[in-house]
């Protein structure tokens, strides 16, 4: 049996640079990019929700 | 690259090149590791489909070599070191307690104009850029602070580009107008608190040796109350004296506090620092606390611990996770000479002095170094199944610990795996308890 938890969304965009700078979030010693969230998807889900 | 891995009784795959998550049985678990299993033909041919039908979707051991990393010199944010100077005498600050291994200052207006203007320029075609306010303890200088923050905006609304700001603080000089300014301009406030009282005072002390924890509870909790919806995070650090450390993040989650950060001391002070032989008991505490975090998620009492965060849905693409964290390149420090470092980590270090905003140019070389440091420079990471999460972890860490920025040190590492897995296993129960 193998079950999907979850995927990465469809992105059509890659390397636009438009993400946040990974040190600027909580810890300032062991932040990592897999805590931050993609800006331009965040983005276009809270236009999408309106 | 698939990792296979256990927790408690749920077993996980992986796949590190698409960044898919699934559960599997036990028998599935211990075929894809190689390991000795008792299983029918028609199991095995019913996970053998399966796996085909992941590969076609491109969901297991998809191909990494799509991945490249960022190219770009735009400038998206800055430490200013607005203080260095601090009013807590932690014991295991990097920062030397405030001083950076030099003379205690703050930042002048004059020097924080120049490291706004610097941003500025050289935030090419960036509409959004980052400011953190640092220390030392940046409430030390909250005239400059304020200004600097009003300067930033009439700037950059000239020429169309936004900034967000940070503060990072002790909290033992917040009052009601600081709360009432951060409230009003900073997108994120990091409020530094260790956990429990008696682990918090033993470490973070007044410039009298006391304990501090009784002088910052109040505020901190004033502040976070005024708070409302705008991000912060309870920040904290955990030393080899509270290896229980999961009490400290439940103690700060049952005082209220809803957003979490406890992070690992970096430090060679002996009775301090975390060693190799600390690991058994810093990954099964991590396990603790992932329990206690996903019971209190169904119970309807949930909080955010920065760490159990990983968004495998909608986070970062592949070239922002090959890319490390930007320091050095994108991301650097200014401190109050002005002196631009690659990260705070850095700073006060002469050898990694890249300028200095009144100069305005940065060392060609050093930038060089930074910009191409990548996941890819960070040879031991090829084999890791959390490189495409972790990045190849911070700089400035690998650097002091190995001497060279591309060297991950295997400490490190293993508490990122360790928390990378929780952080799935909290996923997997989150979207079985939403099916359900």
């Amino acid at each position: 049996m193998i079950k999907t938890i979850a995927k990465p969304a469809e992105k059509k965009v890659t390397g636009c640079g438009e993400c946040r700078s990974t040190c600027q979030s909580a810890c300032k010693t062991s932040c990592t990019v897999g805590n931050q969230s993609c800006e331009r998807i965040t983005r276009e889900q809270k236009i999408e929700k309106k | 690259m698939v990792h296979v891995f256990s927790y408690h009784d749920k077993r996980y795959i992986y796949d590190t090149g698409s960044g898919a998550l699934h559960e599997c049985d036990d028998k599935t678990a211990r075929y894809l590791k190689g390991e000795p299993v008792e299983i029918s033909d028609e199991e095995l041919k019913e996970t053998l489909e399966a796996i085909e039908g992941l590969k076609r979707e491109g969901l297991f051991d998809a191909p990494e070599t799509e991945a490249r990393p960022i190219k770009s010199n735009e400038v998206k944010a800055l430490c200013l070191h607005v203080s260095h100077d601090c009013n807590l005498r932690c014991r295991y600050c990097f920062a030397d307690e405030g001083a950076y291994h030099s003379v205690r200052e703050v930042m002048s207006f004059e020097t924080a104009k120049a490291a706004i203007d610097f941003l500025l320029r050289e935030s090419g075609n960036r509409k959004v850029l980052e400011v953190d306010f640092f220390g030392g303890e940046p409430l030390m200088n909250i005239d400059v602070v304020k200004r600097t923050v009003y300067y930033a905006k009439e700037e950059g609304e000239k020429l169309g580009k936004r900034f967000l700001f940070t503060t990072t603080t002790n909290g033992l000089l917040l009052d009601d107008e600081t709360i009432a300014f951060f409230n009003e301009e900073m997108e994120n406030v990091v409020l530094s608190l260790d956990g429990r009282k008696e682990v918090h005072d033993a470490v973070r002390k007044t410039v009298n040796g006391k304990g501090s924890f009784d002088a910052v509870i109040g505020k901190i909790k004033k502040f976070v109350k005024a708070r409302g919806d705008k991000h912060y995070y309870v920040r904290g650090t955990f030393t080899a004296k509270n290896l229980d450390f999961s009490k400290d993040v439940l103690f700060l989650a049952d005082n209220g506090f809803d957003s979490i950060s406890l992070e690992p001391v970096v430090t060679d002070i002996p009775d301090l620092q975390i060693r190799e032989e600390h690991l058994p008991a810093i990954e099964a505490e991590y396990e603790k606390l992932c329990d206690e975090y996903v019971k209190r998620e169904a119970e309807g009492d949930p909080f955010l611990f920065f760490h159990f965060h990983i968004d495998l849905e909608g986070g970062p693409c592949l070239s922002k996770r090959v890319s490390a964290c930007g320091a050095g390149n994108e991301y650097f420090s200014v401190v109050p000479n002005g002196d631009i470092y690659p990260c705070h980590q850095f700073a006060g270090d002469k050898a990694w002095r890249m300028g200095n905003v009144f100069e305005g140019k940065l060392d060609g070389a050093l930038r060089k170094k930074f910009a191409e440091s990548c996941l890819f420079t960070r040879k031991k990471c090829g084999g890791c199944f959390a490189k495409f999460i972790c990045s190849g972890g911070c700089s400035a860490n690998n650097y002091h610990y190995s001497g060279d920025i591309d060297e991950p040190y295997a400490m490190t590492c293993a508490m990122m795996k360790k928390r990378v897995e929780c952080a799935m296993h909290v996923l997997a129960e989150r979207k079985s308890r939403e099916k359900s």
